[in-house]
């Protein structure tokens, strides 16, 4: 829920509090908040791009897990002067134990251009921010209208624009998605960054939004005075973070369209942190694929899951899907989201961030702390 | 010693070492699961090896000629002709490929986008190393240095009626386009029985999962025909041509006509050489 108030600023006077872990990441967040040294990664930044150093940050969806990650790696980078953290949310108690002068937590709805501009002209302005890091999307694929396109789109437009006007900005980092690509049996199964997007009318908003967004932060390359960068990440499985196939995963029987096990490349939550974390190391602009160290079949990714895997036609999985979407509303998979990459194969090719970011995926999903 | 699983002993059983040995020491991109980004998987190869071995060795009997001038390493295509309804000709030349290749290499034949869409056979497929024909896949396995196996002719090479058998159809030119791009070698194949397995009586327009055409054919199963194969000398057109000839539509011509000349040339000695379709 985006808050009212515009701007609302957390301090670390703030009371600490409880967060009540309903799954196994959520357990290892907490212990993280309570040991701020224990869990985090630092990452080192080589690649055949050229370096730089980012002096302050602004991330966007700061209270999601991946945003939690990032802003604790650049604590740990002394450079990094000022981090300033915008998340939809009130508070955020898994930064509280940073929040003070070099860490700031901002509640703000980014839908809002006044409240953007405010942040943009001030705090950012005044802590010397030059890199934006936006990550913040709409998680949930069954809801749709014109707010979530609001959310995706255009605050993703404002954001940029206003970024182009502040002087102290220099890069516009977009955390991206995979799901633009189009799957079809004639393309190659191997996706490269020139590969065909998914702009069939027939697209559902959630994947529209997000082809829609990542188009428009294309265009501004070249034609703007940042440094533009769209990371095109590959389905990250953990909670919070809109997966797909995580839902799929979380019900005890999976069903698999008969006959079919396409291919999967799958995004751990370290290596997604630490490809945005590497793509402010950079100064050069573009686009890039970021694949995940998991290449495995459906079936065997159900199996990792020590899930009940059960075979059916795809006319059949997909009313059974929907019949689960009718019955239970807390469930967020919808398999004509996935009814291409349930038949096809499709891997992103991560050749350029290899080359340009210095990014190769390192950290294998674990399957048994995700799914217990 | 771990004891065996029922399916691995029965594997030992039905899969002689020879060929355990060659699938063994099949060098492979392992993606870290067991299988590569296209979905080739090992334990998949043993068993359809162990299953279709039978085909291969006692129904068709298959001997062939020249696999020694497949090169060991590096990108290549092979490029066949293409004939016998269904697509026995493509695995019986997969396999003959792993079998009398030293180190042992794995052939990743290239077929037509509408076989990714058919339940089980795409599957199937995938995890024995096939894949759709794509410009970028095609592409990208010749950059990994893979050995590819292209029919030219397409499909109107296997649709043709028996009385055209071993009449070669028009050879397109994207094999030897990638072939100049890439640097790679072009080694002409000629696969002889095909032709006579099916006695093809129609074809009916059913288009069903992309298929172009349903075919009706005679006798259900194939006939037990001997497949000979014939491996030519590795045309190599890089030592002619430059890469950005590979964007010039004659010379991509002059190339696919001296790919389907050398491809004539082994099914004439193979037609000479043989002793009857049976024989």
């Amino acid at each position: 829920m985006h808050s009212k108030h515009d701007i609302s600023v957390q301090s670390n006077t703030i009371t600490h509090q409880i967060h009540e872990a309903s799954d196994p990441s959520d357990a290892k967040e907490d212990r993280h908040a309570k040991d701020p040294s224990a869990s985090i990664r630092r990452y080192p930044h080589s690649s055949a791009g050229t370096s730089r150093i980012p002096r302050g940050v602004l991330v966007t969806g700061a209270t999601t897990p991946a945003g939690i990650e990032l802003i604790r790696s650049f604590l740990l980078e002394p450079h990094v002067e000022r981090i300033i953290a915008v998340g939809a949310e009130k508070q955020a108690p898994m930064l509280e134990p940073w929040l003070g002068e070099r860490l700031r937590y901002l509640c703000l709805d980014l839908t809002r251009e006044r409240s953007l501009r405010q942040l943009l002209f001030g705090e950012v302005a005044q802590g010397g921010v030059d890199t934006v890091i936006h990550t913040a999307s709409h998680r949930w694929a069954r809801h749709r209208g014109s707010k979530i396109h609001s959310l995706n789109v255009d605050a993703t437009r404002q954001l940029l624009q206003i970024c182009e006007q502040q002087p102290s900005i220099e890069r516009f980092i977009y955390r991206g998605f995979g799901e633009v690509y189009d799957i079809s049996a004639e393309y190659p199964l191997l996706i490269e960054e020139d590969h065909a997007l998914h702009l069939s009318p027939h697209t559902p908003q959630w994947v529209r939004d997000r082809v829609e967004a990542d188009m428009m932060v294309c265009m501004r390359m070249g034609m703007s005075r940042l440094q533009v960068v769209v990371l095109r990440c590959a389905e990250c499985v953990a909670p919070d973070t809109g997966s797909q196939l995580y839902d799929y995963l979380s019900s005890r029987v999976c069903f698999q369209p008969l006959g079919f096990d396409p291919m999967l490349n799958l995004l751990s939550l370290p290596d997604l942190t630490r490809a945005l974390f590497l793509a402010a190391h950079v100064q050069e602009q573009g686009i890039f694929n970021i694949p995940g160290k998991d290449t495995l079949p459906l079936s065997a990714v159900i199996e990792r899951s020590q899930r009940l895997h059960l075979y059916a036609p795809g006319p059949l999985v997909s009313w059974l899907y929907q019949a689960r979407s009718w019955t239970r509303r807390n469930k967020d998979f919808r398999y004509d989201l996935n009814r291409e990459r349930f038949h096809l194969s499709a891997i992103l090719d991560g050749s350029r961030a290899s080359l340009i970011l210095g990014y190769q995926p390192q950290h294998p999903i674990l399957w048994s702390d995700l799914f217990p | 010693m771990a004891e065996q699983s029922i399916s691995e002993r029965v594997l030992e059983h039905i899969l002689p070492e020879a060929w355990e040995r060659q699938i063994e020491e099949l060098q492979f991109q392992d993606a870290g699961y067991g299988y590569d980004a296209f979905g080739l998987n090992k334990e998949w190869m043993r068993w359809s090896f162990a299953i279709l071995r039978p085909l291969y060795e006692t129904w068709f009997r298959t001997s062939s000629r020249g696999a020694e001038r497949i090169p060991p390493t590096g990108g290549a295509i092979l490029a066949a002709n293409h004939s016998g309804v269904l697509p026995f000709d493509g695995m019986i030349l997969y396999m003959d490929v792993l079998r009398n290749t030293h180190p042992p290499r794995i052939v990743r034949p290239v077929v037509d986008y509408f076989v990714s869409h058919l339940p089980f056979v795409s599957t199937f497929f995938s995890r024995m190393g096939v894949v759709g024909g794509s410009r970028g896949n095609v592409e990208h396995l010749l950059r990994r240095g893979e050995l590819l196996q292209l029919f030219p002719e397409g499909v109107p090479g296997i649709r043709k009626p028996f009385s055209e058998r071993y009449k070669l159809r028009p050879f397109r030119v994207g094999h030897v386009e990638m072939a100049i791009r890439y640097g790679v070698p072009v080694i002409p194949v000629a696969v002889l029985g095909a032709e006579e397995q099916f006695l093809k009586i129609a074809d009916i327009p059913f288009k069903i999962f992309g298929a172009p055409y349903l075919p009706i054919f005679f006798p259900p199963f194939p006939m037990p025909v001997h497949y000979h194969i014939y491996y030519g000398q590795p045309l190599d057109f890089s030592t002619r041509y430059k890469t950005e000839d590979a964007d010039n539509p004659q010379i991509l011509e002059q190339c696919a006509a001296e790919v389907q000349a050398s491809v004539a040339a082994l099914i004439a000695r193979g037609l000479h050489e043989r002793d009857g379709v049976f024989g």
